[in-house]
């Protein structure tokens, strides 16, 4: 062996020569393989489907509870089945041969009963897929309780017994719980298009029990994995989010929160906050958020998208008035983030108050007016709720009356009939019970039901357009579809001009000046748009500032309040809506307007209005904006749960919630084997490996006579 | 305590070996001396008061052939005591660990906040 380099250098130059060009052919080869013929198969992709659209329920805490789904630490693995009926369930929980199951659930199954017996078998179920319908159901589903917020309204054991605990009127009869529910396996929405049609394939192919035969192996296996790092209830979550000892410290959970909107038509300085001289103030509020069962999908329309935009309506037909005619009270508009968790918004405002954080006070506040759910009048009647208890006292009362008989005043000539519900029934769910639990300040509450609410859909997916009957004719464009004016929006502007009527005369306008209060019907048709079909449409475009463009997108918002880190999607566009509905447009440069000055030595405008440059149309000969600063009172106020900022994470006062944080949630679909046949592998696998040894080590030992011939015949010829 | 530790680190086993020697840590003890293996073992053995049963482990294991099985030396009964100390301390260690470590991964989530403060790696998502 050791004598061949030695022939070959002896050899003639010519050899070497030849060795170049074949080593060249050699690297060329590889070279033009490589490029050519190199096709990357990843088994990856060979074993596992991905599901391309994952919405889960995740994890929410409060001082006492845990809700929502958990899966575990590598994601649930269970073979698929698609349930057909609520007898079907036998098979996942108790007599199918193959557990755990993944259960697939169209929109009928997702009731009540059959989650909770998934809930107690919960040994049988890996999880659950829900395909959710491309139209509404027929039925009701709503995922809330029966009695929203009712440990942190104002009516308890202390406020009035009888009232408490939904005992006299139940808000939410439809209300099946299942958002406040805790589930050990992780919940999945689908939707019903292609992918989950491929799921159902897959189950049908393999997964299909024929005749009560057994089906064989390989079947239809689904993983999900949404992992939550929160446990057992906020307390707990934010102690370990401060202890956090090791090398990369992890937050577990999070504060719910957000920011309210505040606007006055009077501007207040802000910068001096507590009690202002000689103010009075009547507050017009609404709220902001919705929620659903899934983490995701919010689109709240009646519950929250009604309200406020009825409100921002009102705000927009008051502002011409309110300049030319002042009345003597400031309205003070407030749209609360938050609400669907305890009120978390109107709970923080109400102690900013109290704690002369905010620009105004309790003592401030004359009366307040509330727009609930009013996009559902079957008829032409609003009901005017109020609060029984603080009417007792007779000059609270007074002032109550007062407001109903305004808002009677300003329903003449309109469509809109308020009535008023039976005297003794107590407030719905509202941001004005916070206001009430401070102090007992006259105020009304306008809501489309009398007495439990119309709503089949309160805080559910199904909760959206198509609820409110926005459609628009079929083969419009967006552009018209946004400017279409919907019977619904029609609806919606009645009420908005009874609200501005209303607030008009309750803050001391003249009765003469009312007739020229009427809401615009084209800007609530265009807000309806943008929130329940697509924020990006031309009219929003306009009136935020450029960097904000990248937000908007072609669905409806999300209305969840969301993490505290997390800007909710509405809050900015109605502060930016607000600003354009109830400012004014002023001649200032953008330098100026973007460091909130008029001029450059003005210091003292920023105290009392926020400008804004927004980036404006296009004008029809141009491709560039023409953008203008705007001048208003619309600003933001924290809206998180006092309950953080005083530490106090077990409080029965305020809002407790937080969400907890996660790794990315997916999931996919695959085969599975049976267990057999994995043992098989395993056991083939170690047997090659524990003979490879084998076969090594006696090699090895015997290594000097096996490889000994070939040696003594070179030796011997030297 | 300090200067216990501080005599302990500058004395040496090997003083008779020359200086010149890099192999200072031998794990062969047959080339050793009978008194240089006295005296390793009870330094090990000592070491293993400061909290550190690992050390008694390594006495056992490795001067157990030492202490029972080679024929008998001069050292060697004192070895035989050293190498019995470091077992029965290393028992005892591996008891109260072994209890400790049962009853914490058992009761770390009943303990709350308690429990939190003395994990090092809070696990995510279970109690």
């Amino acid at each position: 062996m050791s004598t061949l380099p030695v022939v070959f250098s002896l050899s003639a130059p010519r050899t070497r020569k030849m060795d170049l060009p074949s080593n060249k052919w050699i690297v060329h080869l590889l070279v033009c393989c490589f490029v050519v013929g190199v096709n990357c198969n990843s088994v990856d992709k060979k074993i596992y489907v991905k599901l391309n659209y994952t919405v889960s329920c995740v994890r929410l805490l409060n001082a006492t509870h845990q809700i929502g789904c958990q899966s575990s630490l590598s994601g649930n693995v269970g073979v698929l089945h698609v349930l057909e009926s609520e007898d079907n369930l036998d098979w996942v929980l108790s007599s199918g041969p193959n557990p755990p199951y993944m259960v697939i659930l169209e929109s009928p199954l997702f009731t009540r009963s059959v989650m909770m017996k998934l809930k107690s078998g919960s040994s049988r179920v890996a999880g659950v897929a829900v395909v959710a319908p491309n139209t509404n159901p027929a039925g009701a589903f709503s995922p809330h309780t029966t009695c929203p917020n009712e440990n942190s309204g104002v009516y308890s054991e202390t406020y009035d017994p009888a009232m408490a605990n939904c005992n006299k009127t139940v808000w939410n009869p439809l209300g099946n719980g299942l958002s406040y529910e805790e589930f050990d396996f992780p919940i999945f929405s689908l939707k019903d298009d292609n992918d989950t049609q491929v799921i159902r394939q897959c189950y049908l192919d393999h997964n299909r029990a024929v005749n009560g035969s057994r089906p064989r192996y390989p079947l239809c296996a689904m993983q999900l994995y949404s992992l939550m790092f929160a446990v057992t209830d906020t307390a707990t979550c934010m102690r370990r989010n401060d202890i956090n000892l090791s090398i990369n410290p992890e937050m577990v959970c999070d504060p719910l929160g957000d920011y309210n909107v505040w606007a006055s038509t009077r501007p207040l300085n802000n910068t001096a906050k507590g009690h202002k001289m000689w103010e009075s103030a009547v507050v017009a509020a609404a709220r902001l958020d919705s929620r659903s069962f899934f983490f995701d999908i919010a689109p709240g329309a009646q519950s929250g998208v009604s309200g406020f935009v009825a409100l921002l309506a009102a705000a927009h037909a008051l502002r011409d008035v309110v300049q030319e005619a002042p009345p003597n009270r400031t309205i003070l508009y407030t749209f609360f983030q938050g609400e669907t968790f305890d009120y978390i918004g109107s709970s923080r405002m109400v102690y900013d108050m109290e704690n002369n954080q905010f620009a105004v006070d309790l003592d401030n506040i004359h009366s307040v007016l509330e727009v609930g759910q009013v996009g559902l009048r079957n008829d032409s009647k609003l009901w005017l709720h109020t609060d029984p208890v603080s009417r007792r006292n007779d000059s609270v009362n007074k002032e109550v009356e007062d407001l109903i008989a305004n808002l009677r005043l300003a329903a003449t000539n309109l469509s809109v009939t308020p009535e008023v519900p039976t005297a003794s029934q107590p407030l719905p769910p509202s941001s004005f019970q916070r206001f009430l639990r401070a102090r007992p300040i006259p105020g009304v509450v306008l809501e489309d039901h009398q007495s439990a609410f119309t709503s089949r859909f309160y805080e559910s997916m199904y909760d959206n357009a198509e609820y409110l009957n926005v459609s628009y004719p079929p083969n419009l464009t967006p552009e018209e579809q946004l400017r279409f004016v919907t019977e619904s929006a029609k609806a919606l502007t009645e009420v908005a001009t009874l609200v501005a009527r209303a607030l008009y005369r309750q803050a001391g306008g003249a009765e003469t000046q009312l007739v020229n209060i009427n809401a615009d019907s084209q800007t609530v048709t265009q807000m309806l748009y943008g929130f329940l079909v697509r924020t990006n449409n031309s009219w929003f475009q306009q009136l935020i500032p450029s960097d904000f463009m990248s937000h908007l997108t072609n669905r409806p918002p999300n209305l969840y309040v969301g993490a505290v880190q997390q800007s909710s999607e509405p809050t900015v566009l109605v502060q930016f809506l607000m600003a354009n509905l109830t400012g004014s447009t002023v001649n200032v440069t953008q330098e100026n307007c973007q460091n909130q000055r008029e001029d450059e030595n003005d210091k003292e405008s920023r105290h009392m209005y926020i400008y804004m440059w927004v980036q404006g149309a296009v004008p029809p000969n141009s491709t560039q904006r023409q953008g203008f600063c705007v001048r208003s009172t619309a600003r933001l106020s924290k809206a998180v749960s006092p309950a953080f900022d005083l530490r106090e994470f077990t409080s029965k006062d305020y809002s407790t919630w937080t969400e907890s944080r996660w790794k990315p949630i997916s999931g996919r679909i695959f085969l599975v084997a049976s267990h057999e046949l994995e043992m098989l592998t395993l056991g083939v696998g170690v047997g090659v490996l524990l003979t490879s040894l084998l076969l090594t080590y006696v090699i090895s030992a015997k290594a000097d006579i096996l490889f000994s011939s070939g040696r003594e015949p070179t030796n011997a010829t030297y | 305590m300090f200067l216990f530790f501080f005599w302990f680190c500058t004395e040496t086993c090997s003083d008779s070996l020359p200086q010149q020697d890099p192999l200072r840590f031998v794990m062969n003890l047959e080339r050793l001396p009978n008194e240089e293996k006295l005296c390793l073992c009870r330094k090990y053995y000592l070491a293993g008061f400061a909290l550190l049963p690992f050390l008694w482990l390594v006495n056992v294991v490795w001067f157990f052939r030492e202490a029972f099985v080679k024929p008998a030396y001069t050292e060697q009964s004192q070895i035989k005591t050293y190498v019995k100390r470091s077992g029965m301390g290393l028992l005892f260690w591996v008891a109260v660990l072994t209890t400790w470590i049962t009853i914490f991964q058992h009761f770390r989530a009943e303990w709350g906040a308690m429990g939190d403060y003395l994990s090092f790696t809070i696990p995510l998502g279970i109690p």
